[in-house]
């Protein structure tokens, strides 16, 4: 078999400035292609582990090893992962004041390909990713997230997944501060996404088994105290939804219990 | 009065008979002989400022400079072709495509100048100082000083360098605007030293009368040498009621060069007055500027933008001067401070009593690019008046690391992080200007210097 896309191993990850750990002992694999979902109660460490894999220089990581297309990329800077084809939708994305969207995907596009990307192709390629989306043209020229509305800074999420074309999306609750409509417009632009782009391997993580009626996950995790903890089919998440997370973590607690024995 | 005024610092070469010999070389009216001595001797008596005085507690230009170590500029001939300019400027003058009128200062003379006959024939004047003392003696004598004057007797380390700029000034740029004239593109005017050790002194008048529009773009511009210049400059704005004016000085000296600006703003009733100081060259670099709302209605926003690199030091004094009720004035002055460069801002908005129903709002931000990288931040306010709105802001910051990682989690490396934010920083700035042309020009200069500081 070939080499697994992601293969995370036994990661430990702390806050590099007190050592607090939040990552103990991550295990995960995916396959191209496929689409993972990571559920876990508040805290449990599941945006920490989307961070890790994109590099943010806040957390380190102490033990273990992130393989991506079988080549390790912990020492790797968030830029080179993300030009490697690491992507990472923001639970919470970040204002750039005085930045516009436009200007913004086209430093990025120009990065990706190692040169300056034509003004008018480029322009084409954002506003038809922008109808897409349901996006007015008008957002390519406002400053970047700042003033947007919870939404809106989601769907500005991805619009850049659109144009950046990865190999790993990592969706951090894309799905949260979108209203229904939203989520079904949304949903139908990554599905597009992925028609277009079959092999781009999503990871996915939420709360809500909502996203996944339109998204349909071929693994289920579930995440507690910074472990993965228990994997399915998609009917893990209808049985989260169903028992809500008190029985695998009391299940996780056992195991943890038995260990130490 | 004179002799009754002793010579408190050695003044170098700056001596009393250079000004006689200046004003009887250029055949000047008693009148401007009269008053270029009496600024002399008030320059010759004001002290050096220390860094003992609140003024100029972090800006160490007595280490800096020495009298003597400059020579006056050599008068230069008239130049027809833009490339027989010297070569730093020839390029960008090509370039420089929206104007009304062009003019080239090269060390102390004004050696070009261009305005259409549609604007001269409306009674619009943009010449050199000296040339319009000969042609417009009696609009140079109404307004001359007007903005720049100390008040007789009282001199200190801070009313020296303008009195110095009236002293020395040669070349220089009178524009009057007639009333209800509009001039649409900007007068771009352009200045460059050509050798160090060369010392100028601009000297910049603008009146627009009743309902007049001008914009007035300065560059300064030359190329890094061994031992820097010194420029002692000067710029006199007057708004008549209803005016609209611009104002751009923009400050690339070579390295080395100190640069010392004193600049006035004088705001008649519902005139509007926006200034734009942005600084990138010299080694040390001080705009002191004020401006006066002295008309109900006034509106005068005062910009400006520093970026540094190396050791430069960049230091600004404002003064928002609220003498008459009704007016408003809006200062935002922003600075990048790469490698061990220093910022600094002093500010003060001053509400008179009786100037009631003042809007007067002053904001420093200083974002530091490096570890040492320094920014000094003193924002003031003295208000004499109770129906007044005024605030005041200074923040001194980092590159905020969560915007860094979002930038760089696109796959946009460091460096280019950097700039987008640091063209996101300024952009507050920028896009308050009217001037497209200019705007994007700012941009693009900013953009060199940081791409120059990255290699
Ligand atoms: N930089 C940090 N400094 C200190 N603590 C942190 C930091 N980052 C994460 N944590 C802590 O680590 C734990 C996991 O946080 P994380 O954001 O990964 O949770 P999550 O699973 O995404 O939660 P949610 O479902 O609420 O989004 C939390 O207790 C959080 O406070
Ligand atoms: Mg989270």
């Amino acid at each position: 078999m070939a080499d697994p896309l992601l293969k995370i191993t036994n990661l430990h990850a702390e806050v590099a400035e007190d050592g607090t750990e939040i990552l103990r002992g991550v295990d995960l694999e995916m396959e191209a292609g496929k689409i993972h979902a990571i559920m876990g109660p508040n805290g449990s460490g599941k945006s920490t582990l989307s961070k890790v894999i994109s590099g943010h220089p806040v957390y380190e990581v102490t033990d273990g090893d992130i393989l991506f297309r079988g080549e390790s990329i912990i020492d790797m800077e968030p830029d080179e992962r993300a030009r490697a084809g690491v992507f990472l939708a923001f639970q919470y994305p970040v204002e750039v004041p005085g930045v516009s969207i436009a200007n913004f995907m086209r430093t990025a596009l120009s990065a990706k390909r190692g040169e300056e990307v034509d003004v008018f192709d480029f322009h084409d390629e954002l506003v038809e990713k922008m109808e897409m989306l349901g996006m007015e043209p008008v957002f390519a020229e406002r400053s970047v997230n700042d003033g947007f509305s919870g939404g809106e800074k989601k769907r500005n999420e991805i619009l850049q997944l659109a144009m950046l074309e990865p190999v790993l999306a990592v969706m951090d609750e894309t799905d949260s501060g979108l209203d229904i409509d939203a989520l079904q417009v949304v949903s139908a632009g990554i599905n597009k996404i992925r028609e277009q782009n079959s092999d781009m391997a999503v990871l996915l993580i939420t709360h809500y088994q909502r996203m996944l009626n339109y998204i349909e996950p071929d693994v289920v995790h579930v995440m507690v105290g910074g472990r993965i903890v228990r994997s399915g089919g998609p009917e893990l998440a209808h049985e989260l939804e169903a028992k809500g997370y008190d029985w695998v973590k009391n299940e996780a607690g056992a195991e943890a219990e038995l260990a130490r024995i | 009065m004179a002799d009754t005024l002793t010579t408190s610092s050695d003044t170098g070469v700056f001596t009393r008979d250079q000004v006689e010999m200046l004003s009887a070389r250029k055949g000047e009216p008693e009148w401007l002989r009269q008053h270029r001595l009496e600024a002399y001797d008030r320059f010759a008596a004001a002290p050096m400022p220390t860094m003992r005085e609140e003024t100029w507690r972090y800006t160490d230009l007595g280490s800096a400079l020495s009298f003597d170590a400059y020579e006056f500029a050599a008068e230069t001939k008239p130049v027809t072709a833009i490339r027989d300019l010297p070569a730093v400027l020839v390029d960008e003058i090509e370039h420089a495509d929206d104007y009304s009128g062009r003019m080239v200062q090269v060390d102390g003379s004004v050696v070009l100048r261009e305005l259409s006959d549609e604007l001269r024939e409306k009674g619009v004047v943009f010449t050199s100082l000296d040339v319009a003392v000969q042609e417009h003696p009696e609009l140079v004598r109404q307004y001359l000083g007007t903005a720049l004057r100390p008040e007789e007797g009282e001199v200190s380390a801070d009313t020296k360098f303008g009195d110095l700029n009236t002293a020395f000034a040669s070349g220089g740029t009178f524009v009057y605007i007639p009333k209800g004239v509009r001039v649409e593109a900007p007068l771009r005017v352009w200045r460059t030293i050509t050798r160090p050790g060369v010392a100028v002194f601009p000297r910049t008048v603008i009146v627009a009368e009743e309902e007049a529009e001008v914009s007035v773009v300065d560059q300064m511009v030359s190329a890094d040498a061994e031992g820097g210049a010194f420029c002692a400059a000067s710029t006199e704005i007057i708004g008549e009621e209803l005016a609209r004016v611009n104002y751009i000085p923009v400050q690339r000296w070579g390295n080395g060069t100190i640069h010392l600006s004193t600049d006035r703003v004088i705001a008649r009733r519902d005139a509007r007055v926006t200034s734009l100081h942005v600084t990138l060259g010299g080694a040390l670099s001080r705009v002191d500027a004020q401006c006066r709302m002295e008309g109900p209605g006034s509106h005068v926003d005062l910009l400006g933008l520093y970026l540094a690199e190396g050791k430069q030091h960049i230091d600004h004094e404002t003064l928002q001067d609220h003498l008459s009720p009704h007016a408003a004035s809006n200062l935002l002055f922003k600075g990048a401070l790469m490698d061990e460069g220093h910022g600094v801002f002093r500010g003060m908005i001053r509400v008179a009593p009786g100037a009631q129903r003042t809007n007067a709002y002053q904001t420093n931000r200083n974002l530091l690019l490096s570890n040492s990288a320094r920014a000094d931040s003193l924002p003031n306010l003295e208000i004499g008046a109770d129906d007044v709105r005024c605030s005041h802001a200074a923040t001194v910051g980092q590159l905020d690391k969560e915007e860094m990682f979002y930038l760089m989690s696109r796959g946009i490396p460091k460096e280019e992080a950097t700039r987008l934010v640091v063209f996101g920083f300024f952009g507050e700035v920028l896009e308050q200007l009217e001037l497209e042309g200019v705007r994007k020009d700012m941009y693009g200069l900013v953009e060199r210097k940081l791409l120059r500081n990255r290699r």
